[in-house]
């Protein structure tokens, strides 16, 4: 599977510049809108949908085909998409979590709850993107993928502008409190792994 | 040791079917899969990989029933389709790092030998190659992992003459290892001839024939004689009536004295018979 990661570093070096831009830009700007946590969970949002990006140039150059000539599982190729989404979802998260630290010492605000239900939101953010729309693309193709994908961006930015508003208006140490936020987190997980294991399948029901 | 073999497989989609194909190829040998577009020439080429399902028969790779650990299969298997799936924003450099991750047997230095030999650049994105180089960087690859059978879906398609002559040389020199065996789809038959040493004829889902080519050129022959000459030919294997006279493929045994027989070409054959068929 090592040849798919490395396919997968390849392209998005070549096509997946602007998105650290966009990231560094937005956590720049979440520096002085410390109140709109919307340039905080945007690239997470982003970067969940990197795999996605990757699959639709897969389709486009017929890399789906030609992989199959290789000795790759449907499984592995699946697999690698996930891995590599994981890989650049956690490397968001990290920077997000070092500049938010920077930003919540700078201002005073730090509060280890606040942040700890930030982070949690941000991995659900980040885990949820991906989950909802690479089944669709890998049973569907690309093109029909796309309704999933416009249909989890709704998704995703209300519940953005919701969680914004409950962590703004204080509701946060309380739903801390009631563990709500790490059940959330672990459905988040789970929803993730159960993507990983509906996209297999409807990979190896798919004949290319 | 049979380098592949399909047996009674068959697939259907709507508006085709693949029905009922059998074919045998021997380890060590070249064998051509003719026919016109549409014919089922990739349908079958993807079968003996599983990548579409068969709906009934058994397809053997290298002794191997291909639905079992295929992924293990294509470790010796090279595959150049019709369309090389490369991304566009690869260049052949990053290719070769990738096969490298991807088969176990990877060879950098026969990589490296084979995109000189065909004179394709290191550092040049894939988007920007001819349609030809592209075909030439699916060769090289397939050929650089030690693969002992060879899958072949139109690779000589794009490629200019003077290299489609060294591309085929190259599948000629592969087969010098008698371990090693190729399966070609074309339809520039001209290439198979040269090359082939069992061919296969697929029209419209049907396997027409699947012979030994030696064997075929030797059995059939060609008479050239009036539409009036027909009936003293006796037994006609294949016959086409032109305002101008008639051409007619008979057996050599059973050719009629007094009628220059000529050789056939495989290409006419084919003609000949997807013809008769339709």
């Amino acid at each position: 599977m090592k040849g798919l990661i490395l396919k997968d570093l390849y392209m998005m070096k070549k096509y997946c510049k602007a998105y650290l831009l966009i990231t560094v830009v937005f956590i720049a700007v979440s520096f002085a809108s410390s109140e709109n946590l919307f340039f905080v969970f945007y690239p997470c949002l982003l970067c969940g949908m990197i795999p996605v990006n990757l699959l639709a140039y897969d389709e486009r150059s017929g890399w789906f085909q030609y992989s199959e000539t290789m000795p790759y599982t449907k499984g592995q190729i699946v697999s690698g998409k996930y891995l590599i989404g994981l890989g650049t979802q956690m490397a968001v998260l990290l920077i997000l979590g070092i500049s938010q630290t920077i930003r919540m010492s700078i201002s005073g605000t730090f509060i280890l709850g606040e942040y700890l239900a930030l982070m949690m939101l941000l991995l659900i953010m980040a885990l949820v993107a991906s989950s909802i729309t690479l089944p669709f693309m890998f049973k569907l193709g690309v093109e029909k993928g796309r309704m999933a994908y416009y249909i989890m961006i709704g998704v995703v930015c209300a519940g953005s502008i919701i969680s914004s508003n409950l962590l703004s208006s204080g509701f946060q140490a309380e739903i801390k409190l009631n563990g709500i936020l790490p059940i959330i987190c672990i459905v988040g997980i789970g929803i993730y792994a159960l993507s990983w294991y509906l996209s297999i399948v409807f990979y190896r029901n798919r004949e290319i | 040791m049979n380098a592949l073999e399909l047996k009674n497989v068959s697939k259907s989609f709507s508006g085709f079917r693949l029905d009922n194909v059998s074919i045998t190829l021997p380890s060590g040998c070249i064998m051509g899969l003719i026919g016109e577009n549409g014919a089922g020439k990739s349908t079958t080429i993807k079968l003996i990989l599983d990548m579409l399902h068969k709906d009934s028969g058994t397809i053997t790779i290298l002794g191997r029933d291909n639905e079992k650990d295929i992924s293990l299969t294509k470790e010796d298997v090279g595959v150049v389709m019709d369309e090389v799936g490369i991304p566009e924003c690869l260049t052949a450099k990053q290719v070769g790092k990738i096969m490298k991750h991807t088969f176990r047997n990877w060879d950098d230095a026969e990589y490296a030998r084979l995109l000189q030999k065909l004179s394709l650049p290191d550092n040049k994105q894939f988007k920007d190659f001819s349609r030809g180089m592209k075909m030439k960087l699916g060769i090289a690859v397939a050929m650089s992992h030690g693969a002992k059978l060879l899958l072949l879906d139109e690779p000589t398609s794009g490629l200019d003459p003077v290299v489609r002559d060294e591309v085929v040389e190259m599948f000629y020199d592969f087969t010098r290892d008698e371990s090693h065996s190729i399966l070609i789809s074309s339809h520039i038959v001209s290439d198979l001839e040269r090359l082939c040493d069992y061919v296969a004829f697929l029209h419209k889902g049907k396997l027409l024939l699947c012979e030994e080519k030696d064997e075929l050129l030797s059995e059939y022959g060609i008479i050239h004689c009036t539409v009036e000459q027909l009936s003293e030919l006796g037994k006609v294997k294949y016959k086409k009536e032109t305002p101008y006279g008639a051409e007619v493929i008979v057996s050599r045994r059973d050719a009629p004295d007094g009628f220059q027989l000529s050789p056939i070409s495989i290409e006419e054959l084919f003609v000949f018979m997807v013809k008769e068929a339709r």
